[in-house]
C-alpha cells in the first residue's frame, strides 16, 4: 500500500514549484465547470493527458492509480447517458477525466515535504492569528501519508497471526490489538520527533528560517 | 563530549528505574548492557533529554537538560531501536531534511547536506525511495543518516541490531565503529561492543559494573548464567 504517489524525475512538472501546481489545478478545477463545450473540453482532456505522459511515470503505476476511478468515471458517464443526453455524458466525462489526469500529475511530480510548506504557507494567516499551528498542521498530514502504510501493515500482521491461530472474521479482535499497538508506536513516534529538535526553531514562517541560518549547527 | 549525571532518579509512578546514578562519560565509544527492564533505555533518553530526572541533573557539554534541551538535541543525536517510528516523512530525503529545517538550516543547504550524509554511508541510491518499502537494514542506515546529517556530537543508539540480520548487524557495526563522533551504544549484541573503551552493566536501575569491555563483558556473562 502506498500513500505517497511522487515519482522522482526531472519534467518540467517535476521542476515546476509546488504553489503554482496546486494554484494551477485549482483554476483547472475552476475553470472546466465554466464551460459544456465539448470543443474546448475535448482539448483540455488531450492536454491533461500529455502533462500526465510528460510525467514519465512507470506505466503499471499508472494504470494500478487510474484503474479504480476510470470504473467509476465510466459508470457517472453511462448513468448520464441514460438519464440525460451524450453531450451531457460527454461533458461530465471529460471534465472528470481532465480533474483525474491534471490532479495525478500534480501528486506524480510534488513530494510531500513541498505539499506540506504549501499547506503552511496557505495556514499561515490562521496560525498568525493564533488559531491553528500551521506547522504542527502540516506536520500531521505527512506523518498520515507515512504512517498509514504501517498501519495497513500492522493490519496484515496481526490478522496472519489470528488466521495462524485459526481466528478468523472478528473486527474486534482486529480492531483492539491494533489500536494498542498503534498507540504505542505512537510514543516513539512522538520521542523521534522531539529528538530531531521539532518544533522547529520557530514556527509558521518559512522565510524566518533562513534568516536563522547563523544558528544552525555544525 | 563531557556528559554528567549527579545523583540522577527517574520514576516512573511508584517505580524507580533509575536510582541515584552519579556518572561521567568522556570516552569515546561507551557500551550499555543489562537485562530487559533493568534501565537501560531509560538512562539513553536522559541523554538528549527525552526523559528527565525526578532528582539530580544531567549536564551534556555543561548545559543542564532539563534547562537547555533544545541545544542538547542538536549537540546528542539519537537513533531508536525501532526505525519503522523514527522515520517519519515518506522518502528517504524528506525524512533526513526533517531535522534540519527544525534547526533552522537554510533551505538551499539542506539538499547538499542530504547527498553528502547519503554518500557518506553509501546509501546515495535510497535518496527518493519511500521510507516504508526499505529493507531493515536500509531503514536502520537511514535512521541513523537523519540523526548524522544534523553533526550531532554524540550519538545514543537504543539496540541498535536487535531487528536486523546477520548483514545488516555487520554493517551497522562497522558504521558504528567507523563514527567520528562519540557513540553510547545500548546493546544485548556482546560482539558489538568490541573495541569500545568503557562498558557499563546496569541491574535494577544502578549501574553494578563500569568498566572495558574486557572485564565488563565477561562479568556480566557470568552473573546471566
Amino acid at each position: 500500500m502506498r500513500m505517497s504517489l511522487y515519482v522522482p524525475g526531472t519534467s518540467p512538472l517535476h521542476r515546476a514549484g509546488a504553489r503554482w501546481k496546486l494554484a494551477a489545478l485549482l483554476l483547472c478545477g475552476v475553470a472546466v465547470f465554466l464551460t459544456t463545450s465539448v470543443a474546448v473540453l475535448g482539448p483540455a482532456a488531450a492536454v491533461a493527458l500529455a502533462l500526465l505522459l510528460s510525467v514519465r511515470a512507470p506505466r503499471e503505476q499508472l494504470v494500478r492509480q487510474l484503474r479504480g476511478p476510470l470504473l467509476v468515471l465510466a459508470a457517472v458517464v453511462a448513468v448520464a447517458a441514460l438519464t440525460e443526453s451524450v453531450h451531457a455524458a460527454l461533458v461530465v466525462g471529460l471534465r472528470l477525466v481532465v480533474l483525474l489526469l491534471s490532479a495525478l500529475s500534480v501528486t506524480l511530480t510534488t513530494r510531500t515535504s513541498e505539499l506540506q510548506d504549501v499547506l503552511e504557507l496557505v495556514l499561515r494567516p490562521l496560525d498568525r492569528a493564533g488559531l491553528v499551528n500551521a506547522s504542527a498542521v502540516a506536520l500531521a498530514v505527512s506523518l498520515a501519508l507515512r504512517f498509514i502504510p504501517e498501519v495497513f501493515r500492522q493490519f496484515q500482521e496481526i490478522r496472519e497471526a489470528q488466521a495462524a491461530r485459526g481466528l478468523r472474521g472478528s473486527p474486534l479482535a482486529l480492531v483492539v490489538p491494533l489500536v494498542i499497538r498503534v498507540l504505542r508506536s505512537a510514543e516513539d513516534i512522538a520521542a523521534a520527533i522531539d529528538a530531531r529538535c521539532y518544533p522547529p526553531a520557530r514556527t509558521g514562517d518559512l522565510d524566518r528560517h533562513e534568516r536563522l541560518s547563523g544558528k544552525a549547527p555544525g | 563530549m563531557r556528559i554528567t549525571l549527579h545523583g540522577v532518579t527517574v520514576r516512573f509512578g511508584t517505580r524507580t528505574v533509575l536510582d541515584a546514578l552519579d556518572i561521567e562519560l568522556t570516552e569515546q565509544r561507551i557500551g550499555v548492557i543489562g537485562a530487559n527492564g533493568s534501565g537501560k533505555s531509560t538512562f539513553a533518553r536522559l541523554l538528549n533529554g527525552l526523559v528527565l530526572p525526578a532528582e539530580g541533573t544531567v549536564l551534556v557539554g555543561g548545559h543542564d537538560t532539563a534547562k537547555d534541551v533544545r541545544r542538547i538535541r542538536r549537540q546528542v543525536g539519537f537513533v531508536f531501536q525501532n526505525p519503522d517510528n523514527q522515520i517519519v516523512l515518506p522518502l528517504v530525503e524528506e525524512d533526513m531534511a526533517f531535522g534540519l529545517r527544525n534547526t533552522g538550516v537554510p533551505r538551499k543547504e539542506i539538499p547538499g547536506r542530504v547527498r553528502e550524509q547519503l554518500a557518506h554511508l553509501g546509501i546515495t541510491a535510497l535518496a527518493d525511495r519511500p521510507s516504508h518499502a526499505l529493507s531493515g537494514g536500509e531503514k536502520q542506515l537511514v535512521a541513523l543518516a537523519a540523526v548524522l546529517v544534523m553533526r550531532p556530537e554524540t550519538v545514543v543508539f537504543d539496540e541498535p541490531t536487535t531487528l536486523l540480520d546477520l548483514r545488516n548487524r555487520n554493517l551497522i557495526r562497522d558504521t558504528v565503529a567507523a563514527l567520528p563522533q562519540q557513540a553510547v551504544v545500548l546493546t544485548h549484541d556482546l560482539d558489538l561492543l568490541t573495541g569500545f573503551d568503557r562498558v557499563l552493566v546496569l541491574d535494577r536501575g544502578r549501574v553494578v559494573h563500569d568498566g572495558p569491555p574486557r572485564t565488563a563483558v565477561p562479568w556480566y556473562v557470568e552473573r546471566c548464567s
